[in-house]
């Protein structure tokens, strides 16, 4: 093959200039990537390892935590996913045209949380729910309402974590619709207007279809995140009561480094990054063909 | 073009900045020794050594600064002063209970284990089946052994070799507000103030219903009478405790959990009644033993679990306005013969395998240096004192020391030395949250948990270094 030693040489730098970026993508993604696929195929103890093949994945599907776990990922995925992108095109589209003044002050409420660390807003959760000493079963106790154990009743554990991430989290969602909303050419308003559009009209038929890329953008983001979602759990029920609110992460991160079985956790993670690849490529197809 | 060969030089220097930075980690990193010490003829040993919270000060908890690492940074500046082989630098890391084992796993699985560990024995058994602790025997000698009592070394010893150097005890009993007791008028259930108290069952459930009816709510707005948890391994032990309190073995000769019968359901069904009826703090599916321990401190509980340094810190925080003053004494925890359960937490420290035999010898030499040294073992006394002559010395300022060795008779072995200890406390709390919430009953608890906890058992015998041999 004849090399194009002009092309080569003018695309040096090009390709010096990407190298420190492409080399930690090498070490820090892509190889533990392929690392972490070994180690799901061997049985690792401090003596060494044994391959076992694919005995981790069957032990995994045979274990009924790690089925729980996969259940109530996907309902985190879904219910926190469909949450934030319907109440962030709900707020966003309310107040996107508004005073530039009032659409700073929303935006500003609703991004706090976003900057406050995951873990300081789960200890603040945590405060508010404990059921021995926390302030809202204390107000509830004070007001004789029933005693509700918000962290620790099965059925309530998975809405409650539901609403604390999706409360943490919906502010970034706001911000990039609003941006992206603000975008949208003023004259699509007009001509709407001059067409008699109402409102609900102006909403469905303009702004959602033209703000489509953010929304792909914002379902991938969401979905990565909560896949991985780990802090609120670990500090707020600690996967309980009796594995109810275990995540895949949480799985994973007890079978690495409580349970130290490295094999298994590896197991875990070659599937998340298969759900996640799942979940991920239909929708980047999408938003690549669009572009 | 002369920008264009700079950015093509400082391009490749990136690079190669990058590379020798990744190369070098291994070099550098703390842990090695190293010949090239300028001042001093010696060579230099770095270990490092890890501890939970034990207890604060070098020898009591009311010195000037006194925190968790201060004993041991003591005891390495002395160790330094007089070691003559090497110039030994420790450096000493505090490393929260709930977080040993991620910790240990992570550095073990990244060959950079600490060269110590100090903590309790039941919680480490596990790195010694697992090969990862060096075996001490060979630093135990006649006057320990004579000066140590022989249940202490068998605690710490797994196979046939010693792997943790006993330094001192934890004995875990309860704690009361006897404050609260006169004040719901239980005077006659509150034992004296060096006495650690015995109830009988019937008495402790007539405690348990006084205090829920008659504790002035004035005086201790939301208290409960008795703190209940669940939410994950931390103070489990207690957990365990109450489920031998209808006289279940736990454990048979061979090391399996035979929790299934009519006595273990029963201690189940017992601690789901008392959660049930109010005499507990609500939701213990979801409390933490450190959210019981403040609510205690708080005086929101009359009964709490607590261990020997526990209940020397819990003064020392009232003595120093930390936490509100009140009367709290000891009790043990009652059975349905009438004798108390008691158990205890042997606490001593660990050699790792770190591969690096000189840092493993200097490891060990620090070791049987801080443990056996007369001055330094005195600071046993913040817990209770393994070594005989440590009691003897301190019987008369802690009279306690008498009282837990009355205890001693009734103590039983909650680890049961099987391996795979860490992975089965992981089993407990789950099957304890569905006996709370009531998704399960107390019969299918035990028999679900004797059921999983002997898998565990049984893979980590597979696994284990000390039965393959």
């Amino acid at each position: 093959m004849k090399v194009n030693r002009y092309a080569l040489k003018r695309n040096m730098t090009g390709y010096l200039f990407i190298a420190p970026q492409l080399l930690f993508f090498l070490v820090f993604l892509v190889y533990p990537i392929f690392e972490g696929i070994r180690l799901s195929l061997f049985k690792i103890s401090y003596q060494g390892t044994t391959f076992v093949g694919f005995d981790n994945y069957t032990a995994l599907f045979s274990n009924p935590v790690f089925v729980k776990s996969v259940i109530n990922t996907v309902v985190f995925v879904v219910a926190i996913v469909a949450l934030t992108v319907l109440f962030a095109i709900f707020v966003s589209s309310a107040i996107f045209d508004k005073n530039a003044k009032y659409v700073s002050f929303i935006r500003g409420s609703y991004y706090i949380p976003v900057m406050v660390s995951m873990v300081v807003m789960s200890m603040i959760w945590g405060f508010l729910l404990n059921p021995a000493n926390g302030l809202i079963p204390y107000v509830m106790r004070e007001l004789e309402l029933p005693a509700v154990n918000f962290l620790g009743n099965k059925d309530l554990v998975l809405p409650v974590i539901i609403f604390v991430t999706f409360a943490t989290n919906v502010g970034q969602a706001i911000i990039l619709y609003i941006a992206s909303m603000i975008g949208v050419p003023k004259e699509l308003f007009e001509a709407a207007e001059i067409d008699g559009a109402n409102r609900k009209d102006v909403i469905f038929k303009i702004l959602i279809p033209l703000v489509k890329p953010t929304t792909l953008y914002i379902i991938i983001i969401n979905i990565i995140a909560v896949l991985k979602i780990f802090v609120v759990i670990q500090l707020l029920t600690g996967g309980g009561p009796n594995n109810a609110s275990t995540t895949l992460m949480y799985f994973l991160y007890n079978n690495a480094f409580k349970y130290n079985q490295l094999g298994i956790a590896s197991a875990v993670g070659v599937i998340m990054f298969v759900i996640a690849l799942l979940l991920a490529i239909p929708q980047l197809r999408t938003m690549l063909r669009k572009e | 073009m002369l920008r264009k060969r700079l950015f093509v030089v400082l391009g490749f220097a990136l690079i190669l900045f990058i590379l020798g930075a990744c190369s070098d980690e291994g070099s550098s990193s703390e842990g090695t020794t190293d010949s090239s010490d300028s001042d001093s003829s010696k060579d230099k040993v770095e270990l490092s050594l890890w501890l939970t919270p034990q207890w604060k000060g070098v020898l009591d908890s009311d010195e000037e600064g006194a925190d968790y690492d201060s004993f041991f940074n003591h005891a390495a500046e002395k160790f330094a002063a007089q070691y003559e082989e090497y110039d030994v630098e420790i450096d000493v890391e505090v490393i929260a209970a709930d977080q040993r084992d991620e910790m240990l796993n992570v550095n073990l699985n990244g060959g950079t284990p600490p060269d110590i560990f100090y903590e309790s024995v039941f919680a480490m058994g596990d790195y010694a089946h697992r090969g990862a602790l060096v075996p001490l025997n060979d630093i135990v000698d006649e006057e320990a052994k004579g000066d140590i009592a022989s249940n202490y070394w068998d605690t710490v010893t797994f196979g046939d070799d010693v792997y943790f150097y006993p330094y001192s005890h934890m004995p875990g009993t309860l704690v009361y507000n006897a404050d609260m007791f006169k004040a719901a008028g239980l005077e006659d259930y509150v034992g004296g103030e060096e006495e650690i108290k015995t109830w009988t069952l019937d008495e402790f459930d007539t405690v348990l219903n006084t205090l829920k009816e008659d504790v002035p709510t004035d005086k201790y707005s939301n208290a409960y009478p008795m703190g209940l948890y669940a939410l994950n391994t931390q103070g489990d032990t207690w957990n365990l405790a109450y489920l031998r309190m209808f006289g279940n073995p736990f454990f048979d000769d061979n090391g399996n959990i035979v929790l299934n019968d009519e006595n273990g359901a029963e201690a189940a069904a017992w601690m789901k009644d008392i959660n049930d009826s109010g005499l507990t703090n609500p939701g213990a599916e979801s409390v933490s033993s450190n959210d019981v321990n403040a609510m205690f401190q708080n005086q929101q509980l009359g009964i709490s679990f607590t261990n020997s340094v526990l209940y020397n810190n819990t003064i020392a925080d009232m003595e120093s306005g930390n936490a509100p003053e009140f009367d709290a004494r000891l009790a043990n925890i009652p059975s349905e013969s009438g004798d108390p359960l008691t158990f205890t937490y042997v606490t001593g420290a660990a050699v790792f395998d770190t591969g690096d035999e000189t840092r493993i010898k200097v490891s060990k030499d620090f070791v049987k240096f801080f443990s056996s040294d007369p001055e330094l073992v005195k600071s046993s006394k913040n817990g209770v004192p393994v070594r005989t002559s440590v009691a003897e010395e301190f019987k008369d300022e802690n009279p306690f020391f008498a009282a837990y060795d009355e205890n001693a008779q009734y103590m039983f072995s909650f680890t049961g030395n099987v391996p795979g200890y860490s992975e089965l406390r992981q089993v407990l709390y789950p099957e304890l949250q569905a006996l709370y919430t009531g998704e399960k009953t107390p019969e299918q608890v035990v028999e679900d948990y004797q059921t999983k906890g002997n898998e565990v058992i049984e893979s980590s015998r597979a696994d284990s270094v000390i039965y393959s041999e």
